[in-house]
């Protein structure tokens, strides 16, 4: 009894508590305006999680964001260590930074389909124009943002990128270079940049987005939501005023985009826990090695998702009226992102989706859809002649889609809309053949200019969990590496208490000079000297783990052979003409080139039988433990960040069922 | 719509549990971003112990603030037998805690030299009151602001004082005696200071 009127107390108060605002602040109204009383198409489907998607990559990257700013260093100095020192140094700093790298990507992807959804359905014809206007806009400073950011870490991706797209501006005929020193603050990319780069990153971009975001969503709740039919549902409403194919967006749409967030973040932590560097394609190899001004990485290709724009910017190869080919590229480049702007201008069709479009408009997406995915493989690839006259012809193709479009649209025939909305559409046939066909059209081209990555060097197993190898491979690299090279990342106390070795341990045998067990690995050979005796300090090898894959590390320290002509009297098949001794002969003894090759790359290698203290297979084990301990190393979180991410994917997997349940309970009814 | 009383049950229920492990969730989601503010491994290996030799003190001398320990100035004073004596004469009279009855050092330092060997004397040099570093004054003679002054220490910024074991005189801003850090002897002359040690 007492029970409920203490609940009966409780809710009066807060009830008691929203009037009392909403005298103040329309809060209630706010409410239903966008929530509860907005009406939404019932027949969403797939495509239509991307927008709220959207939102909560935002979320995600501006909490991660600030966190990350707690900890990171802005100077040129200081930006690369402390980068590694958020991964190691910091408590769950590793996981903040792959959330926020992931989030990047992640954002990307969900624009990316959320743009398709709109182009597919004509979300952006009447009365949407300014939506689709104010989404671009949010694109655009989204690109900014990813690519500002992508230069903070300072690595050599960083350093190159951030090279290649701002000198672009110094392609502007006349004030360009002036503008380029301007917008530099140097005359190189150096701290300067780096300081505005984070100011606009962490400050002034995320608060033009935030406006951005605010002003699409309030330009779409006053017109309405589109639908995958593309006609007006307002103009069928009850007797009530409410549309008759409408739903309340809450709680109908909030608990039906729960089941889309949760199976997006169950994607998201999957690549966080498991694949933070996604192949490659999000954390680029190159970029963990600090930045270099003097030396540019043997390929410099953007983050995937410029890759579509870049592949246009390379693909403009010819002067036009006296003005550099790199001007018109970058007229080509921004062109495309700007003809966007203008979409809702140029499509004449009498009808918005897709659905009910003409073959013409449907065949026109499918090869614009099909060239702007060549364009963002080819982005990310190195230049053939081949290659580039593809890129050329899938840029003019991409332009045709737009300059075309007011013809076809209004050309063709189109198909009759429905009267009320309807729901799945194509069949699974149709889907199947489309996707076929969008396969074949992009994966045949591509095949033709010899587009695919070759792998030739052999794979090798890395097993973390093998401490005794990694306790050996510590040791090996203490005794045959850390002369010269350092571990400057990393730290005697968390290697040591990783690997299983006591303390004291560490400090007797291990540690150089008077370093204590909290310090930093490092070297203790003086950089000048180090300079003067192999004409370039050698690098650090905190991160040679992640720089090269564990294959490139076995297959380097096994490709030695001797070779007269250099001035360490060998050299490698791996890396060619390498600048350091094999500190590892007396090991492994003496192997030669057997077919006086030209080139490094092609030597045929043989060991001279009984010259090594080692025996072949003792060699390699030796080999096998050191590379492992280097890729431990590189990212000595690898084997918890696994552990954990099993939790968060099973977490997920219960919240997945339950809003899965939800969702079904309340749209039994609806369709 | 849907308001019909058959699955109310269900709906509460369903409702209820995706709360709470959606609540569970956020909570989890928020462990690291917590986390991630304790010190680091950076900060905790500069807050690490630090060694003392401690045979360069002459008798009456003090060294800190350096030593720092964990960022705090560290005073170590090797005390004349003057000093110690002049300790036993200072009562409740004069100060706030003469026993040492407040935790304000590690129980092998709770006796009434307020250390582990009677000479050396080891505190963090910090102003319980507002965490000014007291001044050193360290000889028995007649200061301006104690006419009767046994050696000790001053705050320059609101007139604590405290006596040649960092305990506090009555009257002053400061209500507790100068924290003692947890130290002890590797060697005759080594002072680690930070840690306990294998002997506490
Ligand atoms: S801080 Fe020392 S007296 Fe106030």
């Amino acid at each position: 009894m007492s029970d409920t009127k203490k609940q009966g107390f409780v809710v009066s108060a807060l009830a008691g508590l929203r009037d009392w605002t909403n005298d103040r602040l329309p809060i209630v109204n706010a409410w239903e305006k966008h929530m509860s009383k907005y009406y939404a198409p019932k027949n969403f489907n797939f495509w239509y999680f991307f927008g709220v998607l959207s939102l909560i990559v935002l979320v995600i990257q501006l909490v991660s964001g600030i966190f990350l700013t707690m900890h990171y260093t802005n100077s040129a100095e200081a930006a690369f260590a402390s980068v590694e020192y958020i991964m190691r140094d910091v408590e769950f700093g590793w996981l903040l930074r792959y959330i926020h790298s992931t989030g990047a990507s992640a954002f990307f992807v969900v624009v990316y389909l959320h743009m398709f959804r709109g182009l597919m359905y004509g979300s952006y014809k009447k009365p949407r124009e300014l939506i689709w206007v104010f989404g671009m806009a949010i694109y655009l400073v989204l690109m900014m943002e990813g690519f500002m950011g992508y230069v903070l870490p300072w690595g050599q991706m960083s350093y190159w990128g951030a090279n290649v797209i701002v000198s672009l501006v110094g392609a502007i005929p006349v004030i360009g270079e002036d503008l380029l020193i301007w917008v530099r603050g140097d005359f190189l990319i150096s701290g300067a940049t780096l300081n505005r780069f984070f100011a606009l990153h962490v400050v002034a971009l995320p608060i033009i987005l935030i406006g951005l975001v605010v002003l699409h969503l309030l330009a779409l709740h006053e017109v309405g939501s589109n639908n995958p039919d593309g006609i007006d549902i307002k103009k069928n409403k009850g007797p009530d005023g409410i549309p008759v194919d409408g739903v309340p967006f809450h709680p109908f749409y909030t608990v039906h985009d729960l089941v889309g967030i949760t199976v997006f973040l169950f994607v998201f932590c999957f690549v966080i826990f498991f694949a933070p560097e996604m192949g490659g394609y999000f954390l680029e190899p190159p970029n963990f090695q600090e930045a270099n001004p003097l030396v540019t990485p043997a390929h410099v290709p953007p983050v995937w998702y410029f890759t579509p724009f870049y592949s246009m910017l390379r693909a403009v190869t010819v002067p036009l009226f006296g003005i550099d080919a790199k001007f018109w590229g970058m007229i080509v480049m921004f062109g495309a992102i700007a003809i966007l702007f203008v979409l809702p201008w140029l499509d004449r069709s009498k009808v918005r989706s897709i659905r009910y479009k003409g073959w013409y408009s449907r065949i026109a997406l499918l090869i614009f859809t099909a060239s702007f995915l060549i364009l963002g493989y080819l982005g990310t690839l190195g230049t053939s002649a081949p290659r580039i006259a593809l890129a050329q012809f899938c840029t003019l193709l991409y332009f045709l889609f737009f300059f075309l479009m007011p013809w076809y649209t209004k050309k063709e025939e189109t198909f009759a809309e429905p009267q009320r909305v309807t729901g799945r559409w194509i069949t699974n046939k149709q889907l199947a053949i489309t996707l076929a066909l969008l396969a074949a059209l992009v994966f045949l081209p591509l095949k033709a200019v010899g587009a695919e990555v070759t792998v030739e060097l052999e794979p090798v197993e890395m097993d973390l969990r093998d401490e005794a190898s990694l306790q050996r491979g510590f040791t090996s690299y203490m005794s045959y590496c850390h002369s010269c090279h350092s571990l400057q990342y990393a730290r005697y106390q968390r290697t040591a208490d990783d690997l299983g070795i006591p303390t004291d341990l560490v400090m007797e045998n291990l540690v150089f000079g008077d370093a204590s067990i909290g310090d930093l690995m490092q070297n203790n050979m003086d950089a000048d000297d180090s300079n003067n005796w192999f004409g370039k300090t050698p690098p650090d090898l905190t991160l040679a783990g992640r720089l090269h894959s564990p294959a490139w590390l076995s297959g380097y320290l096994n490709s030695f052979y001797t070779d007269t002509s250099r001035v360490w009297g060998v050299n490698n098949t791996v890396f060619p003409n390498v600048g350091m001794p094999n500190v590892l002969y007396e090991l492994q003894g003496d192997v030669v080139c057997t077919n006086n090759a030209e080139a490094p790359e092609d030597c045929e290698l043989s060991h001279v039988a009984g010259t090594g203290e080692l025996t072949p297979e003792e060699f390699d084990a030796f080999v096998y433990d050191m590379v492992n301990f280097l890729y431990y190393i590189g990212e000595p979180v690898r084997l918890k960040r696994q552990e954990i991410g099993v939790y968060v994917l099973g977490f997920l997997a219960i919240l997945f069922v339950l809003v899965t349940l939800l969702n079904r309970e309340y749209w039994r009814r609806i369709h | 719509m849907s308001e019909d009383g058959t699955d109310s049950g269900r709906r509460r229920f369903l409702l209820g549990s995706t709360s709470v492990v959606g609540a569970a969730g956020v909570v989890g989601a928020i462990v690291p971003f917590v986390g991630s503010w304790n010190p680091s491994a950076k900060a905790r290996a500069a807050g690490a112990p630090v060694r003392v030799d401690i045979s360069r003190i002459e008798e009456g001398a003090i060294i800190g603030p350096i030593p720092a320990w964990r960022g705090r100035p560290i005073f170590v004073v090797r005390r004349t037998q003057e000093a110690l004596a002049a300790l036993d004469t200072l009562g409740e009279d004069v100060l706030q805690d003469p026993g040492s009855e407040q935790p304000e050092q590690p129980e092998y330092a709770q006796n009434e030299y307020r250390s582990r060997e009677p000479e050396i004397l080891v505190l963090i040099g910090l102003c319980p009151h507002l965490f000014c570093s007291p001044t050193p004054r360290l000889a028995i003679r007649p200061e301006p602001f104690e006419a009767n002054w046994k050696g000790g220490f001053y705050c320059p910024c609101h007139g604590s004082k405290f006596d040649m074991a960092g305990r506090v005189y009555n009257g002053s801003p400061a209500s507790r005696n100068m924290e003692v850090p947890p130290y002890y002897y590797e060697t005759d002359n080594v002072l680690v200071i930070g840690e306990d040690g294998v002997n506490a």
